[in-house]
């Protein structure tokens, strides 16, 4: 169990900083994830919790206790790796004893972990195999288990579920959840997939170029975007964004709030001519490429799949569906500016000139 | 069609290796000196070199000595130079370079430039030892150093090709094992022991045997620092193999015998890596 805190860290590979000025707190026992763009240094923070890849300026706290200091293994923390990282010349039992006898675990303590860890993990039967003798999805298991057995405070997870196929990654994804309701520790997971991330975090923390763009639950992450980049990275496929003639300010919305019409209805706030370019038919839902009369062009996603490729049609958002995001992309809300109303009002009246 | 492919390397293995290992145990057998005719005398010369005659026992003790020590000292250092030099820096890039530079140096130079360093009188390491106060050394005139000097500049010559290929293989290690390690609170000498080292166990026990059969085989060096001296202190399989076909009336019968002998030997001791060496190799 443990809160972890980054105070105005930097960090520089070289010349090429990556992290500047970063401030974070991560909350104990939360399943947190670090989502964002490859290279946008989600990866580099987990390093520097685990001390493998120590921060160029700034302090990492965890429990209140600058760890700055304290090599890898005397954190308290344990890491699963992308690659798994497990020692190929050991077998199983031994991967998962390895940190324990570094530790000066009695031998009684030892076993007992080892049975239990392994009952979890389902690796009981295979504990005397050689790490090349067990498939993709048992191999992430042992580094799991590995992981599991020190008992640590902070559960580092780097892209675990990236190396499986989509069935295997997908029964471990709640398989995770599970463990994590189980041991109450707080984990970092790191992912690149925006859909691993809502279905797993209880606290999403979404980065873009090494700043922090969004931090908050996967529900108000996904209502309540803080600017375009958040608004577009979470949801598939991403938020619409458009301008409104010469405005000094852009609109979002939804690919699923959009309401498609023969005729426009005159109590919604926005109101387009669109024509349909493209129509994919996924099952449940249809997805429809929308060109706007000046060129602009938006998704749709909509349950209605009887329309055509050509169709000339209104799209229409309500009010409330609406995102305004200032000239820098940030967000303006309706509770905190004098503007909001104007820049609906001006939004309306958009469409009849 | 398979076999015309292979034609042209199956006739020069023939040629020039099948050919030459069948007549020289053939030859074994037989005493003969290249101009009379050969008389088969079954085992006699093998009965001569291994009971009747005591040089060949101290042949074969010097090249196990000199083996041994070859052997074991290369691939610590290799080792410990490349964990020193595995650090990608600058000075790292450039001793590493340089300490290679002896293995492009051709073993007869190198043998006598060593031989000048070595001299009792005027070389360099007694007035080194001199300068310091300590009494000169007799190295290669010393009948109980001159193999060890031997030994000395054979590791120094070849250490940086050796070290090359410890380098590479531990720069092949995953840093993420590495890390993992790191992350499992792991002392440094159980990280070498347990982690490192069988990482590297597949290149390690190539050099074993690598160094093993090209120690067994050593020459030029001992023919051009001792030839064998003093008295035979430093006499190897293969200048004494030299010393008999080419120089004593060519008893090449005799040589041939041998070099069967240490052909034997070398299979031997290959099988034996491979049995019990082999089984504690890695391999991915």
């Amino acid at each position: 169990m443990a809160k972890i805190e980054f105070l105005d860290v930097h960090k520089s590979f070289g010349s090429a900083k990556v992290i500047e000025n970063l401030n974070l707190t991560l909350e104990d026992g939360k399943f947190n994830v670090l989502v964002g763009p490859s290279g946008c240094g989600k990866t580099t923070l987990l390093r520097m919790i685990a001390g493998i890849g120590p921060a160029t300026k700034g302090q990492i706290l965890l429990d209140g206790e600058d760890v700055s200091n304290i090599p890898p293994g005397k954190r308290g923390v344990a890491m699963v790796f992308q690659s798994y990282a497990i020692y190929p010349m050991m077998t199983v039992r031994q991967n998962i004893e390895f940190g324990l006898k570094n530790n000066r675990v009695p031998k009684a303590e030892r076993e007992r972990r080892i049975s239990e860890v392994s009952q979890v993990v389902g690796l009981a039967p295979y504990l005397g195999r050689k790490p090349s003798q067990l498939s993709g999805g048992q191999r992430q298991r042992v580094a799991l288990a590995r992981a599991m057995v020190k008992e640590p405070k902070v559960f580092l997870m780097d892209e675990p579920l990236s190396n499986l196929d989509a069935k295997l990654r997908g029964a471990m994804r709640s398989e995770l959840v599970q463990l994590h309701k189980q041991l109450k520790t707080t984990f970092v997971y790191v992912t690149h997939d925006q859909v691993e991330a809502m279905a797993m975090g209880d606290c999403i923390i979404l980065m873009d170029q090494g700043k922090i763009m969004q931090q908050s639950d996967p529900e108000t992450m996904y209502r309540d975007p803080n600017n375009i980049f958040a608004a577009q990275f979470i949801g598939t496929p991403p938020t619409n964004i458009v301008e409104i003639g010469s405005e000094n300010f852009k609109l979002g919305f939804r690919p699923e709030t959009i309401i498609l019409s023969a005729n426009a209805g005159p109590d919604r706030a926005f109101t387009r001519r669109v024509k349909i370019m493209t129509r994919e038919m996924l099952g449940a839902e249809t997805f429809y490429k929308l060109c706007l009369e000046d060129g602009q062009e938006a998704m749709a996603r909509l349950t209605n799949s009887s329309l055509a490729e050509g169709d000339t049609l209104y799209l229409q958002v309500d009010e409330d569906n609406l995102y305004f995001f200032d000239a820098k992309g940030n967000r303006v809300r309706k509770t905190g500016s004098q503007h909001y109303d104007a820049m609906v009002e001006r939004v309306k009246r958009s469409h009849e000139s | 069609m398979p076999y015309v492919m292979v034609a042209p390397a199956m006739t020069f293995l023939l040629v020039f290796t099948f050919y030459p290992l069948a007549n020289l145990v053939y030859l074994s057998f037989f005493r003969y000196n290249l101009i009379s005719d050969k008389v088969f005398i079954g085992l006699t010369n093998y009965r001569n070199l291994l009971f009747v005659k005591k040089d060949f026992i101290q042949a074969l003790k010097n090249t196990a000595l000199y083996s041994f020590a070859v052997v074991f000292f290369t691939i610590l250092l290799a080792i410990l130079f490349a964990l020193w030099l595995e650090k990608d820096s600058k000075i790292n890039r450039f001793l590493q370079k340089s300490m290679f530079t002896p293995y492009l140096i051709a073993m007869v130079s190198t043998a006598y430039i060593w031989s000048w360093m070595f001299d009792v009188d005027s070389g360099l390491l007694n007035a080194a030892l001199a300068f310091v106060k300590l009494s000169p050394l007799r190295w290669l005139n010393d009948s109980s150093l001159a193999i060890w000097c031997i030994v000395i500049v054979s590791v120094w010559k070849s250490l940086g090709y050796y070290l090359l290929i410890v380098l590479a293989s531990l720069k092949s290690i995953p840093s993420e094992i590495i890390e993992a390690a790191e992350l499992d609170n792991t002392p440094w000498l159980r990280k070498f022991f347990r982690i490192i080292l069988p990482m590297i166990s597949p290149q390690i026990f190539f050099l074993l045997i690598t160094i093993t059969i090209s120690s067994f085989k050593v020459f030029d060096s001992v023919r051009v620092m001792t030839n064998g001296g003093p008295g035979n202190a430093t006499d190897v399989l293969v200048t004494y193999i030299h010393r008999y076909a080419f120089q004593m009336n060519m008893r090449v019968g005799y040589a041939s015998a041998a070099g069967s002998l240490l052909l034997g030997i070398l299979m031997i001791l290959t099988v034996f890596y491979f049995r019990f060496a082999g089984r504690r190799v890695h391999y991915q």
